[in-house]
């Protein structure tokens, strides 16, 4: 595979029909299989929801960062379903100990967060290390997922993938960079009158902000901050999304759609050729 | 690969295409592929134009191509009378002849008649780049075929727009069916489709011009609507712009406490 190769695959994807993404990336990978995993991990694709058996069947959101061959990790248990064997699970990835800590703060926030703003849905946070030892307050990576899905008829992903690591030119502070997707689907119900209509696809946006954390502090006061920080970035950076895909959604595609086809420009003519008019009759009134 | 599976994927990703977009598509899959599958691309493009009725450049007439204007591999032009074959990559038409129409119930005068109408109506309702066609519909002389394609491509600014309404038109029966079918891509940062589309059908139709004018400006007011509609209903229900509490969320240790706020409210 070439960088040449995977790019090409990006932009095919990002033209093709939102609505069979999951199809569309199995083809380009049988046309060229060196694709895959490069594809299968940066292109985010609606999340599937399961059920932890352990944990009163509670629902958590799966994606390419909670999975171990064909495995998701359960945010509520730490365990993965279907479960996988002891060999297996001796490569599988968890967060260490105590960044597992800072995981169910994570989770227990955005658990709050989701109840307040989606009021439904299901949420899951991921979270990894970037350093080969255990978490001490320093770098490391997560995903923060939500998932609305109202009806067969709109759907809501929210993907916010990030990276916290110190910052190199000011000590005590970090860089929190946010990769966000959110993927919308909607589309009007089928009526009598054969007619149909949906707007369906994602947009994705980053963000990079520096936040000084007091590191004096002990490890889960430091833990609480840090997913304070995330907390309030992410709150910003959906609400700004959300109105993003209101006028992306609502207002562009129509404004487009009206470069095509518009019946207004008709009366305006119309108004205009009445205009013309009344100037003549004007015109000789005043002979 | 087998080559009848690699023809089948090339062709799905080619429908699958947004119209405007297909040099873009060929070039990347190319590069994905190799120079050797030039052809099983370029193919899978010739049905894509062929099916979505995609305008030409015929010596500057923009001339939509069809199965209802398809002559062996090229096509035909009534109005101006020409033949021609088609540059499908490039949307060029080459090797242009003359080529006489004749049809057993239009004749050139009518279809004249016609054209002017519908080019007075398309220039009062369409401000993309538009094309139409009046063509015959083979083996059935009393049926024609209407086509109108808008389209308005914007690549520099990521998005592209596309309306295509084709209808049959019985001149014995008054009868007129057909599709509207519209579709926007706005693809800055995102890969956002918006597509509608309504079956019509109409009885003793007399004035076709009027009647598709009738259709397709309900058909827009419809959209209007949905766009609305979809906004305030079904958009408005998938995530709050402010939470619950009117206000953004305190965050850290005590994030808790909205939950016991709420078990108390709700007497848990």
């Amino acid at each position: 595979m070439s960088d040449t190769q995977f790019d090409a695959a990006l932009d095919i994807l990002r033209r093709l029909n939102p609505t069979t993404l999951q199809e569309n990336l199995k083809n380009l990978i049988e046309l060229q299989p060196n694709l895959a995993q490069d594809l299968l991990s940066s292109v985010d694709v609606p999340l599937s929801v399961q059920k932890d058996p352990t944990h009163s069947h509670r629902e958590y959101l799966c994606c390419d960062y909670d999975r171990d061959i064909d495995s998701f990790r359960s945010p509520w248990s730490n365990t993965y379903f279907p479960e996988l064997s002891p060999e297996d699970l001796l490569d599988s990835p968890f967060p260490s100990a105590p960044l597992r800590e800072m995981e169910i703060l994570a989770n227990d926030s955005f658990d709050v967060y989701r109840d307040l703003y989606y009021e439904g849905g299901i949420s899951s946070v991921y979270l990894w290390d970037l350093n080969e030892d255990d978490f001490d307050g320093h770098d490391f990576a997560g995903v923060v997922l939500f998932k609305k899905n109202q009806s067969d008829h709109s759907n809501w992903d929210s993907i916010h993938v990030f990276e916290v690591t110190a910052s190199p030119s000011t000590p005590g502070s970090f860089d929190y960079r946010v990769t966000t997707t959110i993927i919308l689907h909607l589309d009007k119900p089928k009526n009598d009158q054969d007619s149909h209509m949906m707007l369906s696809g994602n947009l994705t946006r980053q963000t990079e902000k520096g936040i000084a954390v007091d590191m004096s502090r002990p490890l889960d006061v430091i833990s609480t901050s840090h997913v304070a920080n995330l907390g309030s970035l992410i709150e910003d950076i959906e609400s700004q999304m959300r109105n993003l895909l209101e006028t992306v959604y609502f207002e562009k595609t129509r404004d487009i759609f009206h470069q095509t086809k518009n019946a207004a420009i008709a009366s305006s003519a119309e108004e205009a050729n009445k205009g013309a008019h009344a100037e003549i009759i004007k015109g000789l009134q005043s002979l | 690969m087998s080559s009848s599976k690699f023809e089948e994927v090339v062709n799905k990703i080619i429908s699958d295409s947004p119209p405007g977009e297909l040099r873009e598509i060929y070039d990347d899959l190319i590069k994905i592929t190799s120079e050797s599958s030039k052809n099983t691309i370029l193919d899978a493009i010739e049905n894509y134009n062929v099916q979505n009725c995609i305008p030409i450049d015929v010596d500057g007439n923009s001339i939509i191509i069809s199965k209802y204007n398809k002559e062996g591999s090229k096509f035909f032009d009534p109005v101006h009378s020409v033949i021609f074959s088609v540059d499908h990559l490039g949307h060029r038409g080459l090797d242009i002849e003359p080529y006489e129409f004749t049809h057993p119930k239009l004749d050139k005068e009518q279809l004249k008649r016609l054209h002017d109408q519908f080019r007075e109506y398309l220039a009062q309702n369409f401000p993309g780049d538009v094309s139409f066609a009046v063509y015959p519909v083979p083996e059935e002389p009393s049926k024609i075929s209407i086509i109108i394609v808008s389209t308005k491509y914007n690549p520099n600014n990521f998005w592209n727009g596309h309306w295509k309404s084709s209808y049959i038109y019985d001149l014995d029966t008054k009868e007129l069916t057909g599709h509207i079918s519209t579709q926007v891509h706005y693809y800055e940062d995102g890969n956002v489709s918006f597509q509608s589309g309504k079956a019509i059908g109409q009885n003793n139709v007399v004035d076709v011009v009027s009647t598709i004018r009738d259709v397709e400006t309900s058909f827009e007011n419809e959209l209007d609507f949905s766009f609305s509609d979809l906004n305030e209903k079904q958009f408005k229900a998938l995530r709050r712009r402010l939470p619950v509490t009117r206000s953004k969320i305190n965050w850290g240790k005590a994030i808790g406490s909205y939950r016991l706020g709420k078990n108390a409210a709700e007497g848990k």
